[in-house]
């Protein structure tokens, strides 16, 4: 069985706190994943050690048909494999336009200097073109990126995933200060992206993860407490515990 | 053929951004007014003096621009760039007064029997230079010091390897903010310290001096040879900021402006944002060398306390008050803010008498600029581009 990530078996303390706790996960190409979990179940240091931003204690995680190891790497070298991340609060570049936003996370060489003499050309600007109507967002092109709603800068945050053409995303919390609309539009948005590759969403919203309609996976106390469809994890007595228990 | 691609960028560049052009052209009309003024060869209503004076403050302008890139556009703000910008005088004026002393040397040796070998030239020069220290031999680092290309490269090279050295540790252990300031003040007041030292081969706290006196030009008078540096500044100031300009108006600037705004979110996008600011903090230092290279020669001296800690925060202050993330709001801010200082440390603005007590403006200038910068950090955090903006913004809608 090959995985697209393969989290082995990693633990991570904070000042003897601990946030993980011999967690494994895997996720396979073209798949949407939904972390769920309360309040310090680790679902934001999970995403710090796969994207590079958090070391591990122990454990390791794998990427690719090739297994690679990414502990060793920087988050720059992460994110040029193939992974991207997105925020809990929408982070864009609010001082440049949705244009220069969705320029500068164009997959093209990363280096300073191929950066300034870089020069815009036809085929980029129809990719940008072709994203900002994904994301719904091609009538604000030259709109500082500040001036956009709330649930528009979390489209953008996307759209600035997708510029990259990673092939897996991870997203946090997409749907936090969304209208009922946007809502909507997000998760056909989410379910379409992932047929081409794989996203992990992590969300507290549970009606949001329902219609999301796919696998979850259930973190509490650092570790996996469940993972299947929805009527598998509501109906789990563990997770049923912890939610409304104690 | 390349070349005539590069010409058309270039131009391309140049008509897509009217804003250099206007730029270019107040510049160009400000440096021949000034010269058809001048002492030197023109209508002599601008005394040596002042044009020296207006000299200095364009290579001021020069290091504000580095100031603004490395601090407005990338967000590090660096408290160490007069560092760099003395190192680049002190490069530069070695190969000054070596050069000069040596033709003075020589020049007295000609009356003499007999001719004076290779050695005896070099103690005499390195007596003549070092005496004030106590020393007669020639310090290592001026092995090069004859030869005016290897000083000129040595301006880039120290200044841009000091840079690269420090920017390598700090940025790579990821140091921000206030942490930074902190650590390029120690810096450059370590670089202080040392060359206060005698044994530093750059003569102590006497500096290097009479930098003014261009070797082989004795018979040139200063009125002439002022024109010429002030001239040489403004033309570098110009291309200073057109290369600035392109960067900021280039993707890297997108990406400095986003490593100021969110250092995370560029390095998820899978930048290595350390790099990036390490190329930054080289660049604005070699600029701030060059203009220290335009700027001692018309100071004419340059001693350690050019190193100062303060001089790199006034620095920030200008940048501040003219406006950070505005290119001329840097030059504005720069020219602006030293000329009213040297006017009013000079001595030459009138005491004030205020009933109970006089205001001495050489004692009461810096506290002014002090309460002046708090105002426009609290007020006008875009400083006076700012307002100008408004304006602008006012006018369009």
């Amino acid at each position: 069985m090959s995985h697209l990530l393969h989290v082995d078996n990693i633990s991570v303390s904070f000042d003897g706190f601990k946030a993980i706790n011999s967690l494994s996960f895997d996720i396979g190409s073209s798949e949407l994943r939904a972390i769920i979990g309360p309040n310090g179940a680790g679902k934001t240091t999970f995403m710090d050690i796969v994207t590079g931003k958090t070391r591990p204690d122990s454990g390791d995680v794998f990427w690719g048909p090739k297994s690679h190891s990414l502990l060793r790497k920087s988050e720059a070298e992460i994110a040029q494999l193939g992974i991207g991340r997105k925020f809990q609060k929408p982070t864009v570049f609010e001082a440049q336009t949705v244009y220069e936003n969705l320029l500068m996370a164009l997959a093209k060489p990363r280096g300073p200097l191929s950066v300034l003499f870089y020069r815009q050309n036809e085929a980029d600007n129809k990719k940008i073109n072709t994203l900002a109507k994904q994301i719904k967002l091609d009538d604000h092109l030259d709109q500082l990126s500040g001036e956009l709603s709330h649930g528009q800068k979390q489209w953008l945050e996307i759209g600035i995933l997708l510029a990259q053409e990673p092939q897996l995303l991870l997203i946090d919390e997409p749907a936090a200060g969304m209208t009922s609309s946007e809502r909507a539009v997000t998760i056909t948005l989410l379910q379409e992206l992932s047929r081409t590759r794989s996203v992990i969403v992590v969300e507290h919203d549970m009606e949001f993860i329902r219609q999301l309609n796919c696998r979850i996976t259930v973190l509490h106390e650092g570790s996996v407490l469940a993972e299947g469809q929805m009527d598998f994890v509501t109906q789990h007595q563990a997770v049923i515990d912890v939610y409304l228990g104690r | 053929m390349t070349k005539l691609i590069k010409h058309t960028i270039i131009v391309q560049h140049l008509l897509r951004h009217p804003s250099i052009l206007i730029f270019l052209g107040l510049l160009s009309l400000f440096t021949i007014t000034i010269v058809l003024l001048s002492e030197g060869v023109g209508v002599d209503l601008v005394p040596t003096s002042f044009i020296k004076t207006l000299g200095k403050t364009l290579c001021l302008c020069m290091v504000a621009i580095a100031m603004d890139l490395v601090w407005g556009f990338c967000g590090i703000l660096s408290l160490g760039h007069f560092a760099f910008f003395a190192l680049g005088g002190y490069m530069i004026g070695m190969w000054l007064m070596f050069a000069r002393t040596k033709i003075i040397v020589l020049q007295a040796a000609q009356n003499a029997p007999l001719p004076m070998s290779l050695d005896e030239v070099n103690d005499a020069v390195g007596t003549q230079i070092f005496g004030v220290v106590g020393g007669a031999d020639i310090p290592v680092i001026w092995t090069f010091a004859d030869i005016f290309w290897v000083q000129i490269g040595f301006v880039f090279l120290i200044p841009g390897l000091l840079a690269f050295i420090f920017g390598w540790f700090a940025f790579r252990s990821r140091v921000n903010g206030v942490y930074l300031s902190i650590l390029t003040q120690a810096m450059t007041l370590a670089l202080s310290l040392y060359l206060f030292q005698n044994d530093s081969g750059l003569r102590g706290n006497n500096g290097l001096s009479g930098l003014q006196n261009i070797p082989g030009l004795d018979d040139t008078p200063q009125a002439i040879i002022s024109i010429w540096f002030f001239i040489a500044s403004a033309v570098t100031l110009g291309l200073v900021y057109i290369v600035a300009h392109s960067i900021v108006h280039s993707k890297l600037g997108n990406i400095l402006t986003g490593i100021r705004d969110n250092e995370d979110r560029v390095r998820f996008l899978g930048y290595n944002v350390e790099s990036y600011k390490l190329f930054i903090f080289v660049l604005t230092a070699c600029i701030a060398a060059l203009a220290g290279a335009l700027y001692y020669p018309q100071a004419g001296i340059i001693n350690p306390a050019e190193l100062a800690p303060v001089a790199s925060i006034y620095l920030a202050v200008w940048v501040a008050i003219g406006g950070r993330g505005r290119l001329y709001g840097a030059i504005v801010g720069a020219a602006f803010v030293s000329l009213l200082s040297s006017y009013f440390t000079g001595g030459h603005a009138p005491d004030l008498a205020l009933g109970l007590g006089t205001l001495r403006w050489t004692e009461w200038w810096l506290v002014l600029l002090g309460l002046s910068f708090v105002v426009v950090t609290l007020y006008a955090p875009k400083g006076m581009s700012g307002i100008v903006d408004r304006f602008v913004i006012k006018g369009n809608k």
